[in-house]
C-alpha cells in the first residue's frame, strides 16, 4: 500500500510535468524554469529514492537514477542550461558536506580507533594510488588522448588517476548510515576512515597536483620550494578553517545563530572566494597560492565539534536540513552525469573502477590484519570505501583549472568512472552493513 | 562574484537579523513597531540597492527570481495555511461583515482614488493605469496585527473583545486582500492587453486555481504514507518551489498560486497544524528578504511620487474608517465599539510587501511608482498606527495597570 501510494504520487509528479513541459495546450516556453525544475527534482527523486529503498537498494541511488533519467539524456524534463545553472547548488552542498564531516571527527572517538584508522587510511591511500597510478601508467600506449604526451606527462595523468580513485565519498557514507540508522563498530570504523580520509585526500590531492604542475613545468624534476608552499597552503587553509569554526561557535554563542543556512551560506562564500584568490593572485601576480576551500570548512566543522560545548547540537541542526541538500545534490550530480562521455570513456571507466575496488580490497584486508581488528570488519571494511562523489568531482573541476591541456579528457574518463562507483558504491555499503548486522541498530 | 556576494549578504543580513531585530526592546510604541515589523529592512535594503552602494541592482535582482520566487511562494502559502473554513466560520458573523466591508471600501476608494490620481500624472494606457491601481487598491486593503502585538504587550485591558475583533480582521482580510489582487491581474492578465475580455479572465483564473491546485494535492498525496520531520521539510520546500516554478513558467503570480495551495493544504490535509508550524519557522528570515529586496528595487525618479504617497495613505485611512463605520452602523455587534474602530488597522504587514514584489515580478516596468508609494506608506503607518491603535482600545475601556505603562507614559 505504501509503494502504491508513493508511486501514485511520483505519478502525479511527472503527469505534472508532461502536462507542462511537453503539453502544447499551454503556450509555454521552451526551457522550464530554475525552481520549477529544481523543486520537480527534490520531489521526483525522492520518491525514486523511496521506491528504490523498498526494492532494498539505498535511496541514493534512486536519488542519483532519478536526476540521470529524468534529465537532458532520457527522459529530457528539463535540458543541460538548467542543469547548469543548478550547479551553484553543487557548491552548496559540497561545503555543507564538509561541514558535516568535520563536525562528525570527534577526538575522543577518533582516539579509541587511532590504531585501526591510521592502517587502513595509511594501507588503502598507498595501494590505490600506485595500483591506479600503475595501472594507468601500463595502458597508457592504448590511450588515444596520451599520444602526443611524453612518459613525464604520462606518469602525471596516470599520478591523477590514481590521486582521484583515493577520494571517497563521505556524503554518501553520512547518508547510507543515517538512512539504513546502522550502528556498530563495522559502522565506526568506515566512517572515521572514510570523514578522516576526506581530509587527507584534499591535503594528498594538494602535494600530488603540486608536484604534477611541477614535473610538468620542469620538464620531470621537482622544484623544492614547491614543498614549502604547499606546507604553508595546508597550514593556511587550517587556520582559516580554525577562524571560520570560531566564528560560528561566536554566532552561537553570542548572537544565538544555529541556522544550518548561515553556515552553509559561509561555506559557499568560503569555496568561491579561494577560487577567486587563488585565479586572481595567478593572473595579476603571477602567484600560484591555492587555499583549499573543502579543507576550510571541514577544519571549522572540526573546530565547532571539538573546541566548543556545541558540537551535537551543531550535527542536529545540521542534520535538520540535510535531506532537502541531500537529495537535490545527488539528484543534480544524476543529472550532470554526460552520457556522451560515459559512452566513450565507459571501457577505460570500468578497468578504473575494477582496479580501484582490487586495490581497496587489497589495502583494507592487508591493513586490518596488521592493525589486529575483527575478520568480520576487515573482511568487509572493503565494502564500504568504494562511493565516490562531490569531494572527487569538485576535485576533478581543480584538475581542469590546472591542467587545462588534459585536464577536459582526464575529467570525461574520471567522471565515467565516479559514476559507476556512485551507483554500485551505496549498494555495496549497504551490502556491507547487512553483513557486519549493523543495519537498524541506532 | 557580485552575485555571490548578493546573496551572501541577504542570507547573513536576515538570518542574523531575523534574531536581532523582532525582540522585545524598549522604544517608544512607534519605533518598536518599526523595529517589530522589521521595516529598517527597508532601509538596508536602500542602502545595498542602486540608489544606494549598488550590490542589489536591477540585474542582481533580476538573477535572485527564483529566491524571490521561491520566497513569494512560501508567504503565500504561509498565509493559506492560516484559513481553515472551519475556524472561520467559528467566529461571530460581526466580525466577517466588518472585516469584508472595510476591506473592500478601502479596496474601492484606493482603487478609484489611484485610478483618477495616476490619470493625472501618467502618460501610459488607461489598462495600465487601472492594474497599479487595483494593485494598489488591494495591498492597501489588508492590516497587520504588529501595531496590535505592541499595544497588547505594553497595556492589558480587562475586556478582549475589542483585541479579538482587531485581531480577526486583521487576520482575515489578508484573505480578501489576495482575492481582490487576483481579481485585479485577471482582469488584464497582461500589461499589453488593452481590452477587458471575459475569456482570457477566466482562462486565466482557471490556471492560476490549477498552479496552486496540483501541488497542492502532491503534497496531500506525498503526506499520506508516514514521514519524519526531515522528510516533512522535504515535502514543503519542494512543493513551495514546484508550485512558484509552475506559476513562474506560465507567468502567473507565485505569491497566489502558493496562497491556493496552502489554501488546499489547511483544509485538506491532516497534517496542516504540523506544517504552519514548520512553515512559520522560515517566515522572519523570508520576510527580510522581501523587504530588503522592496528596498534595493527602490527607484525615486519623481517627487510628485511623495504626493501621491500621502494621497494613497490618506484614501487608506478614510477607506479603514469609513467601512468600519458603515459595517457597525448596518450591523450591530451586540457591545460597544469605538466610531473610530478603523483606526486601529492602519498597520501594513509582509502580505503588501509581498503583492508589491509579486506584482514587479509579473510587470517589472510598472512597479517603480508604486514600490515608492508603499514604502513611504509603510513607514507612516508603521509609525502611527500603534498610537491610533491605543487610542481606541482607550476609548472602549479604562486599562488595566500594566509593568511597561510608566515607561510608555515617561
Amino acid at each position: 500500500m505504501v509503494m502504491f501510494r508513493r508511486f501514485l504520487s511520483l505519478s502525479l509528479v511527472l503527469l505534472c510535468m508532461v502536462l507542462v513541459t511537453r503539453s502544447n495546450l499551454l503556450d509555454l516556453p521552451a526551457n522550464a524554469s530554475l525552481t520549477l525544475v529544481l523543486g520537480f527534482l527534490i520531489l521526483a527523486a525522492y520518491l525514486v529514492g523511496f521506491l528504490v529503498w523498498k526494492l532494498g537498494f539505498p535511496r541514493i541511488t534512486g536519488y542519483i537514477c532519478a536526476g540521470l533519467f529524468l534529465g537532458p539524456h532520457f527522459l529530457k524534463f528539463y535540458g543541460p542550461g538548467v542543469v547548469n545553472e543548478l550547479g551553484f547548488l553543487n557548491s552548496l552542498a559540497l561545503a555543507f558536506i564538509a561541514f558535516c564531516a568535520g563536525g562528525e571527527l570527534k577526538w575522543k572517538n577518533i582516539k579509541k580507533n587511532l590504531k585501526s584508522i591510521i592502517y587502513l587510511i595509511s594501507g588503502i591511500t598507498s595501494v590505490v594510488f600506485v595500483g591506479v597510478t600503475l595501472t594507468v601508467y601500463l595502458l597508457s600506449g592504448f590511450l588515444a588522448f596520451m599520444d602526443p604526451y611524453n612518459s613525464v606527462t604520462r606518469l602525471v595523468i596516470s599520478m591523477i588517476f590514481g590521486v582521484i580513485a583515493v577520494a571517497r565519498s563521505p556524503s554518501s557514507a553520512i547518508a547510507i548510515i543515517s538512512e539504513t540508522r546502522a550502528q556498530g563498530e563495522y559502522t565506526d570504523t568506515v566512517l572515521s576512515v572514510t570523514v578522516a580520509m576526506d581530509v587527507i585526500i584534499i591535503v594528498f590531492f594538494a602535494v600530488v597536483v603540486s608536484i604534477c604542475e611541477s614535473m610538468v613545468s620542469g620538464g620531470g624534476s621537482i622544484a623544492p620550494s614547491i614543498i614549502l608552499v604547499l606546507f604553508f597552503e595546508i597550514c593556511l587553509s587550517f587556520f582559516l578553517g580554525f577562524l571560520l569554526g570560531k566564528a560560528i561557535i561566536f554566532l552561537f554563542d553570542k548572537v544565538k545563530v544555529e541556522f544550518p543556512v548561515v553556515i552553509v551560506a559561509m561555506g559557499f562564500m568560503v569555496i568561491r572566494f579561494s577560487h577567486f584568490l587563488g585565479d586572481y593572485l595567478h593572473e595579476a601576480y603571477h602567484i600560484n597560492l591555492n587555499i583549499e576551500p573543502l579543507l576550510i570548512c571541514m577544519a571549522a566543522g572540526f573546530t565547532v565539534q571539538n573546541f566548543s560545548y556545541h558540537g551535537n547540537r551543531f550535527l542536529i541542526r545540521m542534520d535538520q536540513v540535510s535531506l532537502p541538500i541531500y537529495v537535490a545534490f545527488f539528484a543534480i550530480t544524476g543529472a550532470t552525469i554526460n552520457m556522451e562521455i560515459l559512452k566513450e570513456g565507459w571501457i577505460l571507466g570500468l578497468i578504473i573502477v575494477f582496479s580501484r575496488m582490487l586495490m581497496i580490497f587489497i589495502g583494507s584486508i592487508a591493513s586490518g590484519r596488521l592493525s589486529g581488528d575483527r575478520p568480520v570488519i576487515y573482511k568487509n571494511s572493503w565494502l564500504g570505501f568504494i562511493t565516490q562523489a562531490g569531494v572527487s568531482l569538485g576535485l576533478l573541476t581543480e584538475v581542469v583549472r590546472r591542467f587545462p591541456e588534459f585536464g577536459i579528457s582526464v575529467q570525461s574518463i574520471l567522471i565515467a568512472s565516479i559514476t559507476l562507483n556512485q551507483l554500485i558504491g551505496p549498494i555495496l555499503f549497504k551490502h556491507g552493513l547487512k553483513k557486519a548486522d549493523e543495519i537498524g541498530k541506532k | 562574484m557580485k552575485f555571490l556576494l548578493t546573496i551572501i549578504l541577504l542570507t547573513v543580513i536576515s538570518l542574523i537579523g531575523s534574531r536581532l531585530t523582532f525582540l522585545n526592546r524598549k522604544f517608544s510604541m512607534g519605533f518598536q513597531n518599526i523595529l517589530l515589523t522589521g521595516t529598517e529592512y527597508i532601509f538596508i535594503g536602500i542602502l545595498l540597492g542602486q540608489m544606494g552602494l549598488g550590490f542589489l541592482d536591477a540585474e542582481a535582482i533580476v538573477q535572485l527570481s527564483p529566491f524571490l520566487i521561491f520566497g513569494l511562494c512560501w508567504i503565500g502559502f504561509l498565509f493559506g495555511l492560516q484559513f481553515e473554513v472551519r475556524n472561520i466560520k467559528k467566529m461571530p458573523r460581526f466580525f466577517f461583515s466588518i472585516t469584508i466591508v472595510q476591506s473592500l471600501l478601502t479596496f474601492l476608494l484606493v482603487s478609484a482614488a489611484m485610478t483618477v490620481v495616476f490619470h493625472q500624472f501618467l502618460e501610459v494606457k488607461f489598462s495600465i493605469i487601472l492594474i497599479i491601481a487595483l494593485t494598489l487598491g488591494s495591498a492597501a486593503s489588508c492590516t497587520a496585527q504588529s501595531a496590535l502585538a505592541v499595544v497588547d504587550r505594553r497595556h492589558r485591558f480587562s475586556k478582549p473583545r475589542l483585541l479579538n475583533l482587531l485581531r480577526y480582521v486583521s487576520g482575515v482580510d489578508g484573505l480578501l486582500a489576495l482575492i481582490f489582487f487576483t481579481l485585479a491581474l485577471s482582469i488584464l492578465p497582461a500589461a499589453e492587453v488593452s481590452k477587458v475580455n471575459f475569456l482570457n479572465s477566466l482562462e486565466w483564473l482557471g490556471i492560476v486555481l490549477l498552479t496552486g491546485l496540483i501541488p497542492g494535492f502532491i503534497l496531500i498525496s506525498i503526506s499520506r504514507v508516514k514521514f519524519s520531520q526531515q522528510e516533512f521539510v522535504l515535502f514543503l520546500i519542494g512543493t513551495v518551489l514546484f508550485c512558484g516554478g509552475l506559476a513562474d513558467m506560465l507567468n502567473h503570480s507565485p505569491l497566489i498560486a502558493g496562497f491556493i495551495c496552502g489554501l488546499v493544504t489547511a483544509n485538506f490535509c491532516r497534517h496542516h497544524i504540523r506544517a504552519l508550524s514548520t512553515v512559520l519557522q522560515a517566515e522572519k528570515s523570508i520576510y527580510i528578504i522581501l523587504l530588503l529586496l522592496l528596498g534595493a528595487s527602490w527607484h525615486f525618479s519623481s517627487a510628485t511620487s511623495l504626493i501621491v504617497a500621502c494621497i494613497y495613505f490618506l484614501i487608506r485611512l478614510i477607506g479603514k474608517l469609513a467601512g468600519t463605520y458603515l459595517a457597525i452602523q448596518i450591523w450591530n455587534p451586540g457591545f460597544y465599539l469605538p466610531k473610530t474602530i478603523g483606526l486601529a488597522l492602519l498597520s501594513e504587514g509582509g502580505l503588501t510587501v509581498a503583492i508589491i514584489l509579486d506584482f514587479k515580478l509579473l510587470y517589472p516596468m510598472l512597479a517603480d511608482p508604486i514600490i515608492t508609494i508603499i514604502i513611504i506608506s509603510i513607514f507612516i503607518n508603521e509609525w502611527l498606527s500603534p498610537r491610533f491603535t491605543l487610542a481606541q482600545f482607550k476609548k472602549d475601556q479604562p486599562e488595566k495597570k500594566s509593568p511597561d505603562r510608566d515607561l510608555f507614559l515617561r
